[in-house]
């Protein structure tokens, strides 16, 4: 076999996604024998431009790592800078911070699944399930005044209050969503086109996700029950009633699925958090100096678990400022998934890992 | 707090260190975070099969200046590990200079990454890596790159996007660049 480059004509028609990651791929005929990975196309050097923002102008740059996770970043980064300063967050400010987190998850992961349906051709598929997405999007412009970043998390709390209003309102639109995730979850899983394409392709077995220490959906969908939430657990996740999701299949279709049972977890989580938030303070007083020292922070992001290191010289600066992506360690488990597959196949399989180069390339 | 994971790291380590050498931290929810500091980055290579063994999962690797402004040398890498919702950093000093560090990828599958982005980025010389090419392009590379490659849009597209430009141009001259002959 030789290595063979050329550029391949894959899947349905569309532009959809125009993401700088380059790809050497081995075929042969219509099977890939192996796959490696070009990265750093537009690696944008946002972890030195932090050493030289502020702990407060550090938060709008973490915000802008990527816009499906963009509360994920600076929630992950306050918590890593709490737990070294020692801020004791208001109650209501962590309940404030799971609805965002929560919200941004049920529009990231039905974002995925809408695009896994254009991929398989299924356009009235995509265009329903980024129709059913908009209704959290319309819920982020209503409650926090914008679609994609938020601007919810400072240090030592939240920006924006959720009155009684905007919590009516936000239920309301979640009362317009369950039904709709219903009917999506069944077409997802009983649609024989679905089916066809994407069952049994891209599989990552329990010992190869353990080797890759891939994270979120693509873990726990190849039996891995690591859910940062549960595990590891932060805000107030301990006092709310999910379950975790998972499966054994490790294909294509258990992502997908595992990913719309998620949403409705999410939609759980939001519900109890709106019912449940105490009244009070939703952010501390002013902000104490960080003192020189290490921490790090972790949370569960739509991709998977989100990891911040913080190291302070004491001054109002990070000595240095590290955050890893879910996607980092999941682009590696491609070579495994995409191993033998059909050309054909290609673009689902990579769609399945929820693929992010703007948090891979920070 | 997950004991048994705190009790196997404690294990781990204190057959290479000695007991105590790990201190613990806890934040508001109870979640344990272990440090330890080796100062001699060849103990790597006794710690990461120890931790692996353990169950331990890397998480990411942290390089960094002891000072920031590199007025004073010296460069150390936290090496962050988790076991079972238990944070463990292992800080190496690199003392050597250049500095140099042993690769744990046949411990950790994804130091891989982690490794090479350190390489690049802090010119710390990696020794034993199975893989040591570039992660993050510079320009000293090969220009041919971008064409010897496929980006993702192409795989994730198909090859008739000239569409798009279409539309963009619309009512004036496609460039021949946009009119997707090649793809």
């Amino acid at each position: 076999m030789t290595a063979t480059t050329f550029t391949l004509p894959v899947g349905p028609l569309h532009v959809a996604l125009e993401e700088p990651m380059y790809f050497d791929i081995q075929v042969e005929g219509e099977t890939v024998r192996s796959v490696e990975l070009a990265a750093g196309h537009v690696h944008r050097g946002m972890e030195a431009l932090a050493m030289q923002r502020n702990y407060l102008q550090n938060i709008t740059l973490t915000e802008r790592v990527c816009s499906l996770c963009s509360n994920s970043h600076p929630a992950t980064y306050s918590m890593a800078v709490e737990n070294l300063s020692g801020i004791r967050v208001p109650e209501r400010a962590m309940y404030l911070r799971v609805i965002a987190d929560e919200v941004k998850r049920i529009a990231s992961h039905l974002f995925n699944v809408g695009i896994m349906a254009h991929l398989t051709g299924f356009d009235s598929l995509f265009m329903h399930a980024m129709e059913v997405r908009e209704i959290m999007q319309d819920a982020k412009e209503g409650v926090y005044g914008n679609r994609m970043n938020l601007g919810q998390c400072v240090i030592g709390g939240c920006r924006r209050d959720i009155d009684e209003d905007t919590a009516a309102f936000l239920l309301g639109q979640l009362e317009l969503l369950k039904p709709q995730l219903d009917e999506l979850y069944g077409v997802f899983e009983h649609d024989p086109l679905i089916r066809l394409r994407t069952r049994g392709i891209g599989i990552l077995s329990c010992e190869e996700a353990v080797r890759h220490a891939v994270v979120g959906p693509v873990a726990r969908a190849s039996g891995v029950a690591y859910d940062v939430r549960r595990k590891a657990p932060y805000a107030v996740y301990p006092d709310l009633d999910f379950e975790v999701q998972t499966d054994t299949k490790g294909d294509v279709h258990s992502r997908a699925l595992l990913r719309l049972r998620e949403v409705v977890q999410s939609v759980k989580i939001v519900e109890q958090c709106l019912r449940q938030m105490p009244g009070g303070p939703i952010c501390i007083d002013s902000m104490p100096m960080v003192p020189p020292g290490e921490a790090v922070a972790r949370s569960e992001a739509p991709r998977g678990e989100v990891f911040y290191y913080v190291r302070s010289d004491g001054t109002d600066m990070p000595q240095r400022l590290k955050w890893r992506v879910p996607t980092y360690m999941n682009w590696e488990a491609l070579q495994v998934m995409l191993a033998n597959c059909q050309v054909a196949d290609i673009a689902l399989i990579v769609n399945s890992i929820d693929p992010c180069i703007s948090c891979t390339e920070r | 707090m997950n004991e048994i994971a705190k009790q196997s790291a404690e294990k781990a380590l204190s057959l290479v260190l000695g007991a105590g050498a790990l201190h613990w931290t806890s934040d508001v929810n109870g979640n344990a975070f272990g440090w330890v500091k080796l100062c001699d980055p060849k103990s790597l290579l006794a710690v990461a099969p120890l931790l692996a063994e353990s169950g331990a999962r890397l998480m990411t690797a942290t390089a960094y200046r002891n000072d920031k402004y590199a007025r004073v040398e010296g460069r150390e890498i936290a090496y962050h590990f988790d076991l079972d919702g238990v944070a463990l950093t292992v800080t190496v000093c690199l003392l050597d200079t250049p500095p140099r560090v042993p690769s744990i990828t046949p411990w950790f599958k994804n130091a891989d990454w982690n490794e090479r982005e350190f390489v690049e980025l802090y010119g710390i010389v990696l020794e034993g890596h199975p893989n040591p090419r570039r992660l993050f392009l510079d320009k000293s590379l090969d220009a041919a790159m971008l064409d010897r490659l496929v980006p993702l849009s192409t795989m994730m597209n198909g090859a008739s996007t000239s569409t798009l430009w279409e539309k963009v141009f619309a009512g004036k001259q496609l460039p021949d660049w946009a009119k997707g002959e090649n793809n």
